[in-house]
């Protein structure tokens, strides 16, 4: 199969997972708990309000109708309407979606550099001083909960030591043009390299947090797929014919455990997201994780229901991409 | 998994042999007292702990003394006795969580294994698009409309970690359904659900008692993530997550306390958990033990 026909048959194949996914969605937030407006206005409001309410919201059309509404709805993009702010979800999430992008792309950059050079070196010298601290690195991490871990930092950090700034994403003082809505690279744009410093400094507890605990699973799984791809005869050659340790274990080892480690780099993408939502909420930072926790807060279901379509959506398209890069690394994949 | 063969009491007498001598042994040691401290905790925590966890009984914001161990918060009560009781809280929710998950997850799959056909089809394609989802998001979304209380709570954990019961379950069925001893049971004339339930069960049953004590880490984490967001237990009941959210707020007055002790619980707790849940899984998988 060439390989955009492998990406175009991926694509489609992911129509029919969409499409569970926004069906499982819909089934789980209308008709289990059993009437969101009553959960809007309360069990005391009059019942001409409600009928009203029930009205705006389609909610009077048969299951099936509204069913089809939304996912045209969704095709269209258009997630709803807030009840809260009555603006458009869809125009809500495009705001904010660039601060939990920037977030995820920094704690990811982290999660990479510790889990590939860790993982790589402790799968070289296995059971040796680097590999035991690595282990008992990623049991620890794996049970400390990331907010958690992100109060520790700013009390440390920005209440003890006064470094960083407790949360955020940026000082009122700053101002450079917002081009991207990615701040660090709005100001490399605008040449602000005082406001490149102040943006790095509100990403500096939040992607560490975030990073460093998504990284215990990560350079396990790199730890352990390169062990075994160092026991491999081709591995076992290229150190008899003398190449150096960075070639054998980068070159040869790392790279055909690349496929397992690349598809693991897909769902630590999920856990990424969803560690978002609580690293987001400790850090007062204003992207789609603080939204979903903001609107839980106001009871406001068609934000909800639209921001969780929005996770659903952006980790099938993750899925698509990790796949796709897979097929590029390894041609068997394609077959 | 490696199929075992073995006689049950040769497997047991190998786990004992493990658990004394090995390293992994100790894992399973040191994971299991952490978890029966924790469970004393929650059953006797009346007994233990030195004041009720509800009442005022100090000074806002109190720091650790001799005579409040871990501090009071900014309501004056006494932390200690908040992180005892709410062990119960956590406890009890992973445990009943994973449980739900599993009455779901396994019975599902049995029967979409065995079955087969457009069934195992849909209901594989439904647990699959669950199963990609990350579960914190999903466990949000449910609580979201199913408000707090501690059945909601299970069942919103229940529904995030129910596909991994029935894939695995499924597709082990799959497999053992062609089995030898399977035809056998069906040529004596054994029925489908004795099939089902005295061949097919027991031979899959093993496969997910790992993925069981796997899960009640998670469980304890989804659950504090979700009383730290505020969709948990409606306060003042003691709680572990939601008491980090309370004590948030006072991180630049520096009453550290009210973020460290919570926090430390989780932490302690959720190690138990995977180094039990580790330990036995080395101890029955012994593959994973030579790839060490």
């Amino acid at each position: 199969m060439s390989l955009r026909s492998y990406i175009i048959t991926r694509i489609i194949l992911a129509l029919p997972m969409i499409f569970i996914l926004l069906a499982v969605i819909f089934f789980i937030l209308r008709i289990i708990p059993g009437d969101p407006v009553l959960a809007i206005l309360g069990g005391k409001a009059p019942i001409e309000v409600i009928q009203q309410k029930r009205h705006e919201l389609g909610l009077d059309k048969p299951v099936i109708v509204q069913f089809f509404d939304y996912i045209r709805g969704v095709i269209t993009g258009n997630l709803g309407t807030s009840t809260l702010t009555n603006r458009s979800v869809f125009e809500e999430l495009k705001d904010r979606f660039p601060a939990t992008l920037e977030l995820t792309i920094f704690s990811f950059l982290i999660v990479l550099v510790i889990g590939l050079f860790w993982g790589a070196e402790s799968a070289w010298r296995k059971d040796e001083g680097l590999d035991i601290v690595a282990r008992v690195y990623s049991l620890l991490l794996y049970a400390i909960p990331v907010f958690w871990f992100g109060l520790i930092l700013q009390l440390i950090f920005a209440s003890y030591l006064r470094w960083l700034p407790v949360g955020g994403r940026i000082s009122a003082v700053t101002n450079f043009k917002i081009v991207t809505g990615l701040y660090v690279l709005d100001a490399l744009l605008s040449k602000d390299w005082r406001g490149l410093l102040d943006v790095l400094r509100y990403l500096t507890l939040p992607s560490i947090t975030l990073g460093l605990v998504i990284s215990s699973v990560f350079l396990r799984m790199v730890r352990n797929n390169t062990v075994l791809m160092l026991s491999k005869d081709f591995v076992k050659a290229a150190r008899a014919r003398g190449l150096r340790k960075k070639i054998v274990l980068y070159g040869h080892a790392v790279r055909n455990a690349f496929v397992p480690i690349f598809t693991i780099m897909g769902m630590e993408f999920a856990a990424l997201l969803a560690g978002a939502i609580l690293t987001e909420t400790t850090f007062s930072w204003p992207g789609i994780g603080s939204y979903l926790v903001m609107k839980i807060r106001y009871r406001d279901f068609p934000a909800i229901q639209g921001t969780i379509v929005f996770f659903a959506l952006f980790i099938v398209v993750i899925s698509i991409i990790i796949d796709i890069v897979n097929a590029l690394v390894d041609p068997r994949v394609r077959y | 998994m490696v199929k075992n063969k073995s006689f049950l009491s040769e497997r047991i007498g190998e786990f004992v042999r493990d658990l004394t001598g090995s390293g992994t042994g100790r894992l399973t040691i040191v994971g299991s007292s952490i978890l029966i401290f924790f469970i004393v905790l929650a059953i006797f925590a009346p007994y233990i702990a030195p004041y009720d966890p509800t009442e005022k009984v100090g000074l806002s914001l109190e720091p650790p003394s001799r005579q409040f161990w871990f501090g009071t918060d900014n309501l004056g009560r006494d932390i200690l006795s908040r992180v005892i009781y709410g062990s119960r809280i956590a406890l009890s929710i992973s445990f009943m969580g994973v449980a739900i998950a599993f009455l779901i997850g396994v019975p599902l799959g049995l029967f979409s294994g065995y079955l087969g056909g457009w069934v195992d089809r849909i209901l594989t394609l439904i647990m699959d698009a669950m199963y990609i989802f990350p579960g914190l998001v999903l466990a949000i979304a449910i609580a979201a409309v199913l408000g707090p209380g501690v059945i909601n709570i299970s069942l919103s954990i229940a529904v995030v970690y129910a596909p991994t019961y029935f894939r695995i379950i499924r597709n082990q069925v799959a497999s053992v359904k062609s089995e030898l001893y399977v035809e056998a049971a069906r040529a004596l004339g054994a029925k489908n659900w004795e099939i089902l339930l005295k061949y097919i069960f027991p031979n899959v049953l093993p496969s997910v008692v790992v993925v069981l004590s796997m899960n009640l880490a998670d469980a304890l984490m989804t659950e504090a993530g979700l009383s730290f967001l505020g969709l948990g237990i409606a306060p003042p009941t003691p709680d572990w997550g939601f008491d980090l959210s309370s004590g948030q707020r006072f991180v630049l007055s520096r009453a550290w306390w009210g973020i460290l002790f919570p926090g430390l619980a989780i932490v302690f707790a959720a190690l138990g958990f995977s180094m039990f849940s580790e330990g036995i899984n080395e101890l029955l998988n012994p593959t994973i033990r030579e790839r060490r």
